[in-house]
């Protein structure tokens, strides 16, 4: 029923989504798309380190590349990562959006746009206010919008703002995903 | 403001019948945004910024410049410019003469990397350097050659990890001073370019949509990075055609690290990493 995952995290995020992809089986129906902010100057081993226990694919796409089920797609560092309609890979060095980049906003707001109802939106752990508007969007288009419980969050600005701008469908722990992502078909 | 595809494809529209620019194989998902983003900054809705466009030449070209504005940095992907430093630039060591094309400069980041790095590998007398990007606000950035410097504090790691390591001999350190190259100045926040750089390019403006070669040149080695992500499939093919025309044999086309060249276009080039050999 759901065509796509779009997961956005931020300061301690790291060993949540590095549990979320270890979770998922090597058949999970679905793709999975990963806008994360890190360091400036961690470009690169990052997807490396992200694949090492994951049973499903990680990559860096590139430009035009067409989403596949099945495999995680992290947005690449220092570019903004792009839905377009037709389920393909936009990537561009426009200016950062709230000094991130890649911003969580577009890739889920132009996620949300491919995907309508049929995307499940996640944010996670982080130090800013980036995807906030974005999992506005997603739930707005019919998406269904999860926040980690900002309870268990090593840093909770961008829980507790995304929290504050949308009605969420789920507060879930790690745990609660990991369990919400299995059981999808 | 949210536009529709109808809405971006009026202004696309109106563009090409009152300029010379066409966007009609730009990408949808950057170009909506940039055109939201001058609605936005302007002030107006859309039909307000199509009658402006239609009454002002000057606020047309403002417009055009809105859009296609990119950014670049000093020695963007390191890894892609040791490749450049240990596997291709050597390759044209014996040679004559070493034409390089910066296609969509931008700001010109690149076009001073490339020199620097020319330089260091006694390479740059030879070189022509040929710059060309669609903006002439962007190419007037180029031809200063200044830039901010707390913003930019990581053009200095950059320049440390091309020019002063070597990724294959970590007991290897070249310290060569930045002031070889450029002058910070940290009253006016400025990374300020050497004249001997800065004379050296020919700039000029050129739009890669019109698919013609303003140089009358073949070249070596042409760099065009991050620049066809902005445009749809059929566009790239059409860039990467005009490449192919004009590099030499075994010359080089050197892409962003996340462009990928795809179709039959590809059969006629060797890749390894980002860099494309012509066959």
């Amino acid at each position: 029923m759901y065509k796509a995952v779009v997961i956005g995290g931020s300061a301690g995020s790291f060993q949540v989504i590095t549990r979320i992809l270890n979770s998922l089986p090597k058949n999970f129906p679905l793709p999975v798309l990963l806008s994360l902010h890190r360091l400036k100057h961690v470009r690169s081993g990052f997807v490396e380190a992200l694949s090492i226990k994951s049973a499903i694919e990680v990559v860096e796409p590139s430009d035009k590349d067409t989403i596949k089920p099945g495999k995680a797609y992290l947005a690449p560092s220092n570019y903004h990562m792009y839905i377009e309609l037709n389920k393909k890979i936009a990537l561009s060095t426009e200016e950062p959006v709230n000094h991130s980049r890649p911003s969580i906003d577009l890739t889920f707001e132009t996620a949300a746009q491919a995907y309508r109802d049929k995307i499940v939106g996640i944010i996670l752990s982080g130090a800013n206010r980036d995807g906030a508007y974005g999992l506005q969007k997603l739930k707005q288009l019919g998406g269904l919008a999860i926040v980690q419980d900002p309870n268990e969050c090593q840093v909770k600005t961008m829980t507790e703002a995304s929290l504050k701008m949308t009605q969420v469908d789920h507060i879930f722990t790690t745990q609660q995903i990991i369990n919400f992502l299995q059981s999808l078909k | 403001m949210i536009l529709s595809d109808q809405e971006v494809q009026f202004f696309v529209t109106t563009i090409k019948n009152a300029s010379q620019y066409d966007f009609s194989e730009y990408s949808e998902k950057s170009l909506k945004r940039r055109l939201q983003k001058i609605l936005l900054d302007t002030n107006l809705d859309l039909l307000g910024l199509i009658n402006k466009i239609k009454t002002s030449k000057d606020f047309l070209e403002q417009t055009v410049k809105d859009i296609t504005v990119n950014t670049t940095e000093l020695f963007r992907d390191p890894q892609i410019w040791q490749t450049l430093k240990y596997r291709i630039l050597p390759k044209f060591s014996e040679n004559k003469n070493i034409n390089i094309w910066h296609a969509g400069c931008s700001t010109g980041q690149e076009v001073y990397s490339m020199m620097i790095l020319l330089n260091e590998l006694d390479l740059l007398d030879k070189a022509k350097i040929f710059a060309s990007d669609i903006n002439t606000d962007a190419l007037d950035a180029a031809k200063k050659g200044v830039y901010k410097y707390r913003f930019n504090i990581g053009y200095l790691d950059n320049f440390d990890k091309v020019i002063k390591e070597n990724p294959f001999n970590y007991d290897e350190y070249n310290d060569v001073p930045y002031s070889k190259y450029f002058k910070i100045d940290k009253v006016s926040d400025s990374i300020l370019m050497n004249d001997f750089l800065k004379k050296k390019p020919i700039f000029r403006q050129h739009d890669l949509v019109k698919g013609e070669n303003l140089y009358f040149a073949k070249f070596d080695l042409i760099l065009c990075r991050n620049v066809i992500i902005y445009f749809k499939y059929s566009l790239q093919n059409k860039v990467f055609k005009l490449f192919h025309d004009h590099l030499y044999t075994n010359g080089y086309l050197v892409l962003g690290m996340h462009e990928t060249m795809l179709g039959e276009i590809a059969s006629r080039f060797d890749k390894k990493g980002q860099a494309y050999r012509k066959k």
